[in-house]
């Protein structure tokens, strides 16, 4: 029985992600390339899809949810706790000579929501993550399986870094939200049951410091940062020869980038909000 | 073999499953010199050759995996410029080819019976109840039988490469390519893979290219043999051809191994 194929076999963009296809190198282009094909099949995903048709790309995605995302959220936890903590005792410690170590919880709220928050899940999940995405990709690689797909036509972007990208643009935001509340609470802690401080006072300072906004750019620094992370481990992997040795190195190379890559953007960011009235 | 996968018609049936024209590459570090062979519809091809030969580099070259110096390869009445691939063509005729590889390259990540459903669900519209009956019966035909919902780790490499073997054919392809298909097994493993690879053959008519550096391959399928030596075909023919060759390389090769 024939049956006619269906549209991806010639509507899906090349496939260029192969090194070897390549030939102008460069992180840069290899990454940009990659991103870009990594927005067309996230698009795909959020288009309607049969019921009765298999999903594996979906399914893949819940799979890498519960290993990138449900699987750090105990790390994430435990580490948001001690930074409301270490927070609240270095602001208090600055403010003490003016006898305000009470109006710690504002600094605190702000810059948690702000800056730590999405800095610390983004470090975590690189250092948790970004070396087993990569090294994973780099032992397909060596082991072939990134050829016998491409052989096959099917796009390993599709089936390998859609899932995992996707995977990290839901968890990042998450994680971020449960850290900053849960380092509000390390805030209150140091605030009210190591400096002695009212606990309705504390909620009052977090009231008035805490705005909406803030939040806003925690949350799209996540996302800005799990794209980063994503696509720069993703693309070390792919990018790795069919050598059993180039496995450590690309899961190495990966943490450096993605630290580098997420310390730029938040700068880039920070510059940029600095620069709009109403975001600072 | 499953009578789901979409099988587009040939261009030519009188045409070869696989041709390949004068293939040299890599581009970046040549391996490979002027290659020429063909494999006909339903028939075999066995690439004999020690290692470091420029075996799997003509399997790698062949299906566009990498940029080859020159060359044509012609595969299903599709052709295209190793070289210069045109990435349509290069798509359509890898469409119509299966391939097992050395390490049988199975993702890792995914099922025994998600492996073999895949490129149904890539390249078909059935629906996900057909994928999977029709990845199970294949999966069964070829030997594997057990806890085919489990990833490939662990798994016994005859059952990896069984595996292998199954999504290699799930879409009914034209031609197969084998790289190493003995490869970690022991004699008794090989000699079975070796009787399925003969029995689904017959059954469903594919073409084959086999790339090995065990002769005994050239002694199951003996029509047409070809040895690599330093990446050029020093001979090409019948077996009984290749016993008679006039390169002393190649009959050292043939009698020596055939011998073991």
């Amino acid at each position: 029985m024939r049956q006619a194929s269906v549209a991806t076999d010639v509507d899906a963009p090349p496939d260029d992600a192969s090194p070897s296809l390549l030939p102008f190198g460069g992180r840069f282009i290899s990454r940009g390339r990659l991103a870009l094909r990594s927005m067309y099949w996230l698009g795909s995903l959020l288009a309607p899809h049969p019921p009765d048709r298999p999903a594996p790309v979906s399914a893949g995605v819940m799979r890498e949810l519960d290993a990138l995302g449900f699987g750090a959220v105990r790390l994430v936890a435990a580490s948001s706790v001690l930074v409301g903590l270490i927070t609240v005792f270095q602001v208090a410690y600055q403010l003490a000579p003016y006898g305000a170590e009470v109006v710690s919880a504002r600094a605190l709220a702000w810059f948690v929501a702000r800056e730590i928050g999405p800095i610390v899940v983004a470090i975590l999940v690189v250092a948790r993550s970004a070396a087993a995405i990569a090294g994973e990709f780099a032992s397909m690689s060596a082991n072939g399986e990134i050829d016998a797909l491409r052989v096959m036509g099917l796009d390993p972007v599709k089936y390998l870094v859609v899932p995992k990208l996707a995977a990290l643009l839901i968890a990042l935001p998450t994680l971020t939200a449960i850290a900053v509340m849960l380092a509000v609470i390390g805030g209150w802690l140091g605030t009210s049951v190591v400096l002695g401080y009212n606990t309705a006072l504390y909620l009052e300072h977090l009231h008035e410091s805490l705005a909406i906004r803030d939040v806003g750019v925690g949350l799209a620094k996540s996302i800005i940062f799990a794209s980063l992370i994503g696509i720069v481990a993703a693309d070390e992997g792919l990018r790795v020869e069919r050598r059993v040795s180039a496995i450590g190195a690309a899961a190495t190379r990966s943490v450096v980038y993605c630290l580098l890559g997420v310390l730029a953007a938040d700068t880039a960011v920070n510059a940029f909000v600095y620069f709009i009235p109403g975001l600072t | 073999m499953t009578g789901v996968a979409p099988v587009p018609a040939p261009n030519d049936v009188a045409a070869p499953a696989l041709r390949i024209d004068e293939l040299s590459g890599p581009a970046r570090a040549p391996v490979l010199h002027r290659v020429s062979l063909t494999v006909p519809r339903g028939g075999s091809h066995v690439v004999l050759g020690p290692m470091h030969s420029g075996k799997s580099s003509l399997m790698r070259l062949a299906l566009g995996l990498e940029r080859a110096a020159r060359g044509t390869v012609t595969i299903d009445g599709t052709s295209f410029d190793a070289a210069h691939p045109d990435e349509n063509a290069l798509r359509r005729a890898r469409r119509r080819v299966g391939v097992v590889f050395d390490s049988s390259a199975l993702v890792s990540r995914l099922t025994l019976l998600e492996n073999v459903e895949l490129p149904l669900v890539e390249h078909t519209a059935v629906d996900a109840t057909t994928a999977r009956r029709s990845a199970t019966d294949l999966l069964r035909e070829v030997g594997v039988v057990r806890e085919i919902d489990r990833t490939p780790d662990g798994l016994s490499r005859l059952d990896r490469r069984r595996t292998a073997l199954a999504r290699a054919l799930v879409l009914e392809p034209a031609v197969v390519f084998i790289d190493e298909p003995g490869h970690g097994l022991d004699a008794h493993a090989a000699m079975e893979l070796d009787d399925t690879l003969r029995l689904l053959q017959e059954r469903y008519g594919f073409a084959m290219l086999i790339c090995s550096q065990e002769v005994r391959y050239a002694f199951h399928w003996p029509d047409a043999v070809s040895v690599l030596a330093g990446g050029r075909i020093a001979e090409q023919g019948h077996l009984e051809q290749l016993r008679h060759s006039r390169h002393e390389t190649v009959r050292r090769f043939v009698d020596r191994r055939g011998a073991a």
